[in-house]
């Protein structure tokens, strides 16, 4: 679509059919389909999909991987935060993303210049995931799901102040809060919120099947219970992801209050699109003026934006006078937060 | 002075409360925390509206004004405005996206009023832009959110004039009959909000010439359905033209449509023939269109609208004519908790007094008399049946199912005009074909396409309401605002992947526009699945 982009990629990545590829280390980044070897930003499923030969990350995103694909039997090669990789001159260094437990960006760099690969990103601090770090790089690949000004997410502290009064509110009133959340990191961030707050919790299995793994990197959930075990009682919480708001499980509690955690939260059509009641735009991406900051952090010669409003971000870029352009890729927008 | 951000706030709670109770309650609570003199206004917009009901002033401003007016306050360009919109799926609510999370002094509900009133009065779409520009300038993103939603029509959060009226009742410890009927007689929820604070509600009178909501009747689909209560209805064919009420005294007499219109300077053959009446009542009933004994079919009465005045050519060509059935008031006393029986009497009454034409009643003893009266009102030219219980009081502005309505299964849909595109040959330069959707459970979604079967009078008179209604362009195709209504039939009925509703027609044809049906009456998803589910894909008669 825009053949310009493709120079500023090289000589760290190219891209190809199944997404960006790193000739150096002779790997795909995020591919959509399986792959010899995949470089894994983090373990959503849109990210990390079945089948790959071998994959590379951190230890949290593989062992995520492979809690969600029990059967899959390819090697792994562990990568920890900060730790470099050397191969063919190029060098690999993965950087905290923020988005989630063991989200990564991945940084090149050569003789020919530097490129940060930031995966799914947010630079607001969160009780699961660990801070964004930032880099110089002279190219900047940039997911842009939340790239127009009408996402700007008000401060963390108010939300999770929101996410309690929902709660409060509902459990007053004999009704059960019903949080949709993703099973990976949105559910996990939501627990651990409530249960701060003195509110126990009960997580729809997607999301309880990957507790052990947050453990081990020290994320403990107290209050938290699986749905398995029972229905929520008075005073418990349901978290359960947004693909269930449908559901039974869901609408055979019929004094509730659902509330939708997500950047998607903008927008009051979500309501009925999730028959939800309270939208907290609570997200593990960054927003508008998140995106802005990075950029100028990072600050890059070049700028190359993908995901979500790809094309809209790159000419507000270029509007201001950065050199950006939108990666040629998927148009669909994700409507669950990933 | 009340700041308008507590009705804003109060509507974003009502909005994500599920329980009715909850609703009413939390209105409740905004209603009695206004100061009285804003209260009208306030009571107005938490029901969604910026006029009282019978005011005849409307919100117009199209996607232009409202871009244009965002332009200048965010100071993002028009790619920027377009790509928001569309992402968040309404302008007005992007937009109020794009404003701070809060401002020091918001409007005041006496600012929001004052907006509403000029921008109606506004002609020119500069005025009209400056107006918003100022008022945007002033408002957080909440507020906006609101004053758009009104200006655009549909709050969406869930709480309809019913609902405000229940809310009224709790605030002021008034109850919801008075409430209600203060509420139908002043057609003006405002000043039902502030009588009730008052205790003033029995001050509200029936006035004649005053719009009156319409009592509207449930629908049933076979016979069967009303088996059992047979002997309490009586039956009537249900016509096929506009719905109206007429108001007359000495010999002034307006008409009001539906949707509360006075489209008296529309009909003046019809208000004509009810000036030449004896006396003083407010009758419910249908205007036809009408040659010597007969109705004629809806096409024709469909050119005497949307018209200010018609010429004498075409009031020569397809007179019109009113036909009764009910009697709401008579010599200015009104009669709404009469029950239908005794209100016919007076009917009757008044046709033997004047000309007057008069719905046929029958009566149906069984599921197969009703079957034979179906056919024989199908037979003569009319859409089904109306079945009213004999018993029943008029409940103004309500669907109850005090009164049933039996239509063929649906051989049409009533959808909404979603784009427009230009047609070709003949048609080449006008705006002629168009999308329409029905009523999804999360906002409108498209149906089908369809080349206009109106004619190319009517495609350029509609052609310019659609310049009007105009959200964007996108090459050949004109986005417009879901207003116009128009009934389209079709061959049959299949899935498909191309419309969003899932659906798509067999040869959708244009029927006719339907200016009297409120847009929020149209066809719903769930309706075209039943369909889907009955017809099985199989062709229609």
């Amino acid at each position: 679509m825009l053949p310009d982009s493709e120079p500023s990629l090289a000589p760290h990545l190219e891209t190809r059919p199944a997404g960006l590829y790193a000739p150096a280390f002779e790997t795909y980044l995020d591919p959509s389909e399986p792959v010899p070897r995949a470089l894994l930003s983090h373990a959503h499923a849109d990210h990390a999909v079945e089948g790959h030969g071998e994959i590379w990350g951190t230890p949290e995103t593989l062992a995520f991987y492979r809690r969600r694909n029990p059967e899959w039997a390819g090697s792994e090669r562990k990568i920890s935060f900060g730790e470099s990789v050397e191969a063919g001159g190029a060098g690999l260094t993965l950087l905290s993303s923020g988005h989630i437990l063991g989200a990564a960006q991945a940084l090149f760099s050569s003789g020919a210049g530097s490129l940060l690969y930031t995966g799914d990103f947010k630079r607001r601090t969160s009780r699961t995931a660990r801070p964004a770090e930032t880099a110089r790089a002279s190219t900047l690949v940039i997911e842009t799901t939340f790239g127009l000004p009408v996402f700007r997410f008000p401060p963390r502290e108010r939300l999770e102040e929101r996410i309690l009064t929902a709660c409060r509110e509902a459990f007053a009133e004999g009704e059960t809060p019903v949080i949709l959340a993703y099973s990976l990191g949105k559910s996990q961030e939501a627990a651990a919120i409530l249960g701060e707050a003195g509110i126990p919790t009960v997580l729809h299995g997607a999301a309880w099947k990957l507790l052990p793994d947050f453990a081990v990197a020290g994320v403990a959930l107290p209050g938290a219970r699986p749905y398995e075990s029972g229905p929520p009682t008075r005073e418990e919480a349901l978290i359960t992801p947004p693909s269930t708001s449908r559901t039974s499980m869901v609408r055979g509690i019929k004094k509730r209050r659902v509330i939708y955690l997500s950047g998607w939260a903008m927008r009051s059509a979500s309501r009925a699109e999730l028959d939800a009641d309270v939208l907290i735009p609570m997200s593990d991406h960054a927003d508008f003026d998140d995106l802005l900051a990075h950029v100028r952090d990072v600050g890059p010669k070049r700028v190359l934006t993908h995901h979500g409003f790809a094309r809209e971000f790159a000419r507000i870029l270029s509007e201001k006078g950065i050199d950006a352009a939108a990666l040629p890729g998927r148009e669909e927008r994700p409507r669950d937060e990933t | 002075m009340t700041p308008y951000r507590l009705v804003a706030d109060a509507l974003e709670d009502v909005a994500s409360r599920r329980g009715r109770n909850a609703k009413v309650a939390r209105l409740a609570r905004a209603l009695s925390d206004v100061e009285d003199e804003d209260l009208p206004a306030a009571a107005r917009f938490l029901s969604g509206s910026a006029f009282a009901e019978h005011e005849a002033a409307t919100t117009s401003a199209g996607w232009a004004t409202i871009s244009a007016a965002a332009r200048e306050v965010t100071g993002w360009n028009e790619d920027t405005l377009a790509s928001c919109a569309s992402a968040i799926g309404d302008l007005g609510e992007a937009v109020s996206l794009l404003l701070a999370p809060s401002v020091p002094e918001g409007p005041s509900v006496a600012d929001a009023d004052a907006f509403f009133r000029r921008l109606s009065a506004a002609r020119k779409a500069a005025e009209k832009r400056a107006l918003l520009v100022d008022l945007l300038e002033r408002s957080s993103a909440v507020e906006a959110k609101f004053l758009l939603k009104t200006l655009s029509g549909g709050l969406r959060v869930g709480a309809d004039l019913t609902t405000v009226e229940e809310a009224i009742a709790a605030a002021f410890s008034r109850s919801r009959e008075d409430v209600a009927r203060a509420h139908r007689d002043s057609g003006d929820i405002g000043e039902t909000a502030l009588a009730a604070k008052q205790d003033r509600l029995h001050e509200i009178q029936f006035r004649l010439f005053h719009p009156i909501g319409f009592m509207l009747a449930s629908p049933i689909e076979t016979a069967e359905e009303v088996a059992g209560e047979l002997t309490g209805f009586a039956v009537e064919d249900k016509f096929d033209g506009i719905r109206a009420h007429a108001h007359k005294q000495g010999d002034r007499v307006a008409l009001f449509s539906r949707t509360l219109d006075d489209v008296t300077a529309q009909f003046p053959d019809v208000a004509a023939d009810l000036s030449r009446l004896p006396g003083t009542f407010l009758l419910d009933g249908e205007i036809l269109a009408w040659r010597g004994d007969r109705a004629e079919s809806f096409f024709k009465l469909q050119r005497r609208l949307g018209r200010k005045a018609p010429e004498p050519a075409l009031l020569e060509e397809i007179p019109a004519a009113f036909v009764a059935y009910d009697c709401l008031a008579e010599g200015g006393e009104p009669l709404f908790e009469a029950p239908w029986r005794a209100r016919r009497e007076r009917l009757e009454q008044l046709a033997a007094e004047g000309e007057l034409r008069l719905s046929r009643v029958y009566s149906a003893a069984s599921p197969e008399e009703l079957e034979a009266l179906f056919t024989a009102a199908r037979e003569r030219g009319n859409e089904g049946l109306v079945l009213k219980e004999t018993g029943s009081f008029y409940q103004a502005g309500r669907r109850g199912r005090a009164w049933r309505k039996w239509k063929k299964a649906l051989a049409t849909l009533d959808v909404v005009v979603t784009a427009v595109e230009q047609g070709h040959g003949k048609r080449a330069g006008m705006l002629s074909d168009y999308t329409f959707a029905v009523r999804g459970e999360n906002g409108f979604v498209n149906i089908g396409k369809a080349y206009s079967g109106l004619t190319d009078e009517e495609i350029r008179r509609m052609g310019t309401i659609f310049r009007g209604l105009t959200t964007g362009r996108y090459g050949p195709v004109r986005a417009v605002e879901p207003k116009v209504v128009i009934e389209v039939s079709f061959d049959s009925i299949q899935p498909s992947a191309r419309h969003k509703s899932g659906f798509a027609l067999r040869f959708p044809r244009i029927v006719r526009l339907r200016p009297d049906k409120p847009v929020s009456e149209i066809t719903t998803l769930e309706e075209v699945r039943e369909l889907y589910a009955r017809l099985s894909g199989s062709p229609q008669q």
